[in-house]
């Protein structure tokens, strides 16, 4: 039966340089024509196993059979050339170039022989886009194009190239629940068409929607393969975390005080002149959690940036209990007691190359206590760290290991611990649990609850819809780099409104929307 | 207890990787002077390789009759003395990320204001060197604050602008020096002569230049050490140079300690500076760079950025000078090889790859080791539990 | 004076010392554009300008040490990818490795090859190479004939057109062709580059190599016209100068080319002064410290348009 089976993975397994073992003896078969489904928590080693399918990564052990020929993938060039094509979570675009040059990058159709032929790359681009029904504007450039053209662009690019094995890697999660909808019309429609998709997602709707069979993953071993329509929503869920997820966050209800964080008609164009924040105005008091959600690309980054001077706004004011925090230091910001868990956490949540105890200190490295006159004092120091490491139950060798020798879960508890531990009165967390696992992801929601109850005001942007509806008190919603709902109480709420919010279907008035002012 | 096994396995590791990618890098570099010796040698290549490459490896160390040469392991030390400053200053600047190349301008600099002190200023013993030195210091930071200042309000290249200051220096120095400062009576262009009170007295007096400069630059190379990882300032510096952006957003104040390192890095330059024209010389003569800079960015490579390590990486480039020299004195092979080998180690050891394949074998052992270790702890526990359950 | 110093002669001579310093910084400029930092580029025209000037003695022809210089460059900046890229070493550090040699390391095989030993630093080729070694000059039909002009334009060395003709090639290169196309890419996301198949390490090494040979070009105009022969030191700072010109230039070849020739005429105009009886020790270093200003202006006119960007009259122009 082996033959019907145009990718097998056999006993792969993968160590990486610093030692972490994201592979260990997986098998991995795919049916020509599926929709195969690759699961999996983040760090469960999806992206690795796919990795090294494409060419990207090298297995450390274990063989890969593509149409039953055993191959070796030493680059995506040769992928490319088995017929496999991957779809990248990051874009794997070139922004300053036409979306037309970046689908025949590596392959340009040449006049005279030398120079680069741009009416052929435009039809061949327009021919590609009819073909299978995906609308694309071959001479915008692409840093110029909406996210789900970018897709589409993305898709094409792996067509183009002869690809009959498209490997999509969590293609959902920067999209609209419509651009959704469209891009699994696409993929069927492929599917109909004899081409073999797997598709990554940890997300359990969509699988269940549109995939034949699936397998998942488990801190980097395989739990099994499934027939799609035999498996409930739940056993999968039990196979992928190993236990039931508890969703629900037990809360008291909010007993909001005075007002800490004030924003009023904070507005921001882009370098391309795009506006992505929009009179944006809103209050937020001592004790509660303020949600803000949105499909990515609304403004949420936007005005995250703006509060931590990350970035600076065209107009407008932010105070924190009355003292302004824009274009202000980031120091003198921490002065005023706000803590900021970073969307980007590699980048700005953590010195990877330093220790564990370097990271927390960072933002109170000038303080009394860790210090005797000039010097460290390095026993404090020490005292400090080891308490923070035990509160907050991150998972290390000792202080003194590299961070970046930490699975993601842990590292966020690094950053959470840092930020959550130096006496804040605002907290504004970005995806506080982004691609952590459910251990870590369940003791910074309670944390975060914690502290608003002790009357530290939170400011909760996610993209979890589960995770900003189930933890707020309060909600708004953006759209456009507007706010376009607001919610006084989340308890009542359900998908379906919020879906219309935040797709743009809806918008409250500006009455209705100036209640989170608290005027 | 496990736990701790296994982080002594790793150090061990990593120690054991350390110095055999160091040995590897100067096995290669010698084979590169060997290569160039043999080729370049006239008459029997074979013997003159072999007693060149003598030369180079021991010379600093016997004399021909097999006893124990003291002068040439003076002199090793006492060329340590510049080098041990540049090297400082680059660990500081480097460690930041700031890619500053001006130490070489700034030693330069340094050793001038201190000749200027060092002839001109009346001050009593025991002061004047001082004075003069500290002078070399302030002098070199406000030079360094030019590219500093302007990479940390504007985002101009440091590593340009230190390049272009250090032509400008030289040409500066090389100015007054021709002109006003020049002492007529002598036939090459030199200062007036130091005043007596104004040098570095000798450790030793062998004739070797070995000057108490050499307990000042080791006393200098304990406080960069505790100042870069026993301080605020220095983990400051080291922090911004792993990741700027988290730096920034942890509240630390980028912009100053980017000068901050520079202008430090400055500092210990012209002290280099002034430690060395007052130890080694009775009047200023430099009018080119000297190349003490650029040995510094070596040395700091070699210690890999930590300052604890400078002494030992300045001994070895000193030895393998003092070799040239002696390889150059007896031999005939130009003692400009040591820009060759300097270079080769230099690039060896900054090559993360290098000998990648052999640190990935010993990683993976590593992890299988842990693993094999883990699954025992688990069994142990399972068993435990087993027990428990059965009581 | 003024008369003095800006007649047909100062033009002439603005443009025969840009042209090394425009060769290292197209260098730099296809270099950066594969996000390459080559600040090797100074010794590797050492090296270059080293080995141009010995061959072309024992060969008798320029056109020989032309190309071996060219090949010297090459040869050069590939073993510096080969650190770089393979090894893993940063690649400013592998540049400064290079400038170790391109200065020590050539006095050293200056001393080995042409076995002079007499002195510290003053072996060189320059008592090898002579006017009939030089590389030939060229007047052009008709220009030269033209008054003012003709004197500034024609009559340089051929190396000086094929320089500017360069810069036009360049921009060829990068916006015109498959090549160009690749190395833009590689150079703005090297992942997306990669992910089509396009071999990074192949542009990089491409790109590095394109770079060794501008440099190859530098380094023979220097010992082969502009010094005629080989000395310590004599590039003087003209590869450090070029990734200022580039950085200037917003790394585009035309921009690159008109900040290249500023430092020209600073050379040109230190030059003419210090013949004035002006001790040169005061204005050679004008060209390094217009390096420091125009690098400062540069910097200065970018963060004019990001605060335009951020200041109110940019929410206007979206409101309309």
């Amino acid at each position: 039966m082996a033959e019907e089976y145009v990718v097998q993975m056999k006993g792969i397994t993968k160590v990486y340089p610093n030692g972490i073992a994201a592979n260990q003896d997986v098998d991995f078969n795919v049916r020509k024509g599926e929709i195969h489904a690759l699961m999996g928590e983040n760090g469960a080693g999806k992206s690795t196993l796919m990795k090294m399918l494409f060419g990207l990564e090298q297995p450390t052990s274990g063989e890969i059979w593509v149409n039953g020929e055993k191959v070796n993938l030493s680059s995506p060039a040769v992928a490319i050339s088995k017929g496999i094509g991957m779809v990248h979570q990051h874009f794997m675009l070139v922004p300053s170039l036409t979306v037309a040059e970046n689908m025949v990058l590596g392959m340009v159709p040449k006049k005279s022989g030398l120079f680069i032929d741009q009416k052929k790359a435009v039809e061949i681009t327009e021919e590609y886009s009819r073909k299978f029904n995906l609308e694309v504007d071959p001479n915008a450039k692409v840093m110029d194009i909406p996210v789900g053209m970018k897709q589409k662009v993305e898709i094409l690019k792996a067509l183009v190239r002869g690809a009959k094995i498209l490997i999509l890697d969590e293609p959902t999660a920067v999209l609209t629940t419509q651009e959704t909808t469209e891009l699994f019309r696409e993929l069927v429609n492929l599917k109909n068409q004899g081409y073999t998709l797997i598709f990554i997602s940890h997300k359990l709707n969509e699988i269940m929607e549109i995939t034949d069979r699936m397998t998942i993953l488990r801190g980097g071993k395989s739990m099994g393969v499934h027939e799609t329509k035999d498996v409930t929503a739940e056993e999968i869920s039990r196979l992928m975390v190993g236990r039931d997820v508890v969703l629900k966050v037990q809360k008291d209800k909010a007993q909001p005080g005075d007002e800490v964080l004030r924003v009023r008609d904070l507005e921001y164009v882009n370098e391309w002149g795009k506006k992505m924040l929009d009179k944006v105005s809103f209050s937020l008091r001592r004790g509660e959690i303020l949600g803000i959600a949105g499909v990515e690309g609304n403004g949420q980054k936007e005005l995250v940036d703006m509060l931590f001077h990350l970035n600076v706004p065209n107009a407008g004011t932010a105070t924190v209990n009355g003292e302004n925090i824009l274009g202000v230091s980031q120091r003198k910001i921490r002065e005023k007691g706000v803590s900021l868990v970073p969307e980007d956490r590699m980048l700005y949540g953590i010195a990877g190359a330093a220790s564990i105890q370097e990271n927390m200190i960072a933002d109170r490295c000038g303080s009394k206590r860790l210090n005797k006159g000039p010097m460290f004092d390095m026993k404090s120091i020490h005292a400090e760290v080891d308490q923070l490491i035990q509160d907050y139950t991150v998972l290390c060798k000792s202080g003194s290991q590299r961070v970046d020798n930490l699975s993601g879960g842990n590292i966020q508890k690094v950053v959470v611990a840092r930020e959550f531990s130096n006496n804040p009165c605002l907290i504004i967390a970005d995806q506080p649990t982004r691609g952590i696992d459910v251990g870590a992801t369940e003791f910074i929601r309670k944390k975060l609850v914690e502290l608003s109850r002790a009357g530290v005001a939170v400011l909760l942007v996610s993209a979890d819809l589960n995770e900003v509806m189930e933890l707020s008190d309060s909600l708004m919603v953006m759209c456009g780099g507007r706010i376009a709902a607001y919610f006084e109480d989340t308890s009542e709420l359900s998908d379906e409104v919020m879906g219309e919010y935040m797709l743009g279907l809806k918008r409250q008035t500006p009455e209705e929307v100036r209640r989170v002012c608290h005027e | 207890m496990n736990e701790k096994k296994a982080m002594q396995a790793a150090r061990r590791r990593s120690l054991t990787f350390t110095l055999v990618r160091g040995a590897a890098a100067i096995g290669i570099a010698l084979l590169v002077a060997a290569v160039l010796i043999f080729v370049s040698a006239d008459g029997d290549r074979l013997a003159h390789t072999g007693e060149a490459l003598r030369q180079l490896l021991i010379g600093p160390l016997f004399r021909s009759n097999g006893s124990i040469n003291v002068k040439n392991i003076c002199d090793v030390l006492a060329a340590m003395i510049p080098t041990i400053f540049t090297g400082l200053a680059t660990c500081v600047m480097f460690s930041a990320n700031q890619f500053n190349l001006g130490a070489e301008g700034g030693i330069m600099l340094g050793a001038f204001v201190s000749a200027l002190f060092a002839v001109y200023v009346p001050l009593p013993a025991g002061v004047l060197p001082v004075v003069a030195v500290l002078a070399a210091a302030a002098a070199v930071s406000v030079m360094m604050l030019i590219p500093a200042v302007l990479k940390a309000k504007l985002g101009v290249s440091e590593m340009v602008n230190s390049l272009m200051l250090n032509y400008v220096v030289m040409y500066l120095i090389k100015y007054l020096l021709n002109t006003h400062l020049a002492d007529k009576t002598k036939g090459q262009i030199q200062s007036y002569p130091f005043q007596e009170q104004a040098r570095i007295a000798p450790l030793i007096d062998n004739g070797s230049m070995l000057t108490w400069g050499f307990v000042i630059a080791l006393i200098f190379v304990v406080l960069t050490s505790l100042f870069m990882y026993r301080t605020r300032w220095g983990y400051g510096i080291r922090m911004i140079g792993i990741n700027q952006d988290f730096a920034r957003y942890s509240g630390m104040n980028v912009a100053a300690i980017v000068i901050l390192s520079q202008v430090l890095g400055g500092a210990l330059a012209g002290i280099g500076g002034g430690v060395e024209m007052l130890g080694r010389y009775s009047a200023y003569s430099w009018n080119a760079l000297p190349g003490y800079g650029w040995t510094g960015i070596t040395v700091a490579i070699l210690a890999g950025n930590n300052p604890a390590f400078v002494p030992l990486a300045a001994f070895f480039m000193a030895y393998l000078n003092k070799g040239c020299l002696l390889m150059s004195t007896y031999c005939g092979v130009p003692s400009q090889l040591i820009d060759i080998l300097q270079a080769v180690i230099f690039v060896f050891f900054a090559a993360k790859q290098f000998l990648a394949k052999y640190r990935q074998r010993l990683v993976v052992k590593g992890a299988q080791e842990e693993l094999a270790a883990q699954k025992a702890a688990a069994a142990e526990a399972a068993a435990e539990t087993a027990e428990g359950s059965v009581k | 004076m003024l008369q003095l110093i800006f007649n047909t002669d100062f033009f002439f001579s603005i443009l025969r010392i840009t042209a090394p310093i425009l060769f290292a910084t197209l260098g730099a400029v296809v270099g950066e554009k594969a996000g390459v930092s080559n600040i090797g580029l100074e010794g590797t025209m050492m090296v270059s300008a080293l080995f141009g000037s010995l061959t072309t003695y024992w060969s008798g022809s320029w056109a020989v040490g032309l190309v071996v210089a060219l090949f010297c460059g090459v040869l050069v900046s590939l073993l510096m990818g080969f650190f770089a890229f393979n090894l893993k070493t940063d690649i400013i550090l592998t540049g400064i490795a290079v400038n170790m040699i391109g200065s020590g390391g050539t006095l050293f095989l200056v001393k080995v090859i042409t076995q002079q030993t007499e002195g510290k630093a003053l072996a060189s080729t320059t008592s090898l190479i002579t006017a009939a070694h030089q590389i030939p000059s060229w007047n052009i039909p008709l220009i030269k004939d033209i008054p003012i002009l003709g004197p500034i334009l024609s009559g340089h060395c051929i190396l000086t057109y094929v320089a500017f003709l360069l810069v036009f090639l360049t921009w060829v290169l990068l916006y015109r062709t498959p090549l160009g196309l690749n190395i833009r890419s590689v150079g703005e996301n090297p992942n997306a580059a990669s992910s089509v198949g396009v071999s990074v390490l192949k542009i990089k090494y491409i790109a590095i190599g394109f770079s060794g040979l501008m440099a190859g070009f530098g380094g023979a105009f220097m010992s082969m016209y502009y010094s005629m022969g080989w000395s310590l030191d004599m590039v003087a700072g003209r590869g450090f100068i070029a990734l200022a010109a580039q950085a200037m230039g917003a790394g585009e070849p035309v921009g690159s080319m008109l900040s290249a020739l500023v430092f020209g005429f600073a050379q040109a105009f230190s030059i003419k002064v210090s013949s004035k009886g002006i001790d040169s020790n005061l204005v050679t270093p004008i060209p390094y410290l217009v390096t420091i200003l125009g690098l400062v202006a540069f910097a200065l006119v970018l963060r004019h348009r990001v605060k335009k960007q951020h200041s109110a009259s940019a929410l206007e122009k979206t409101a309309k």
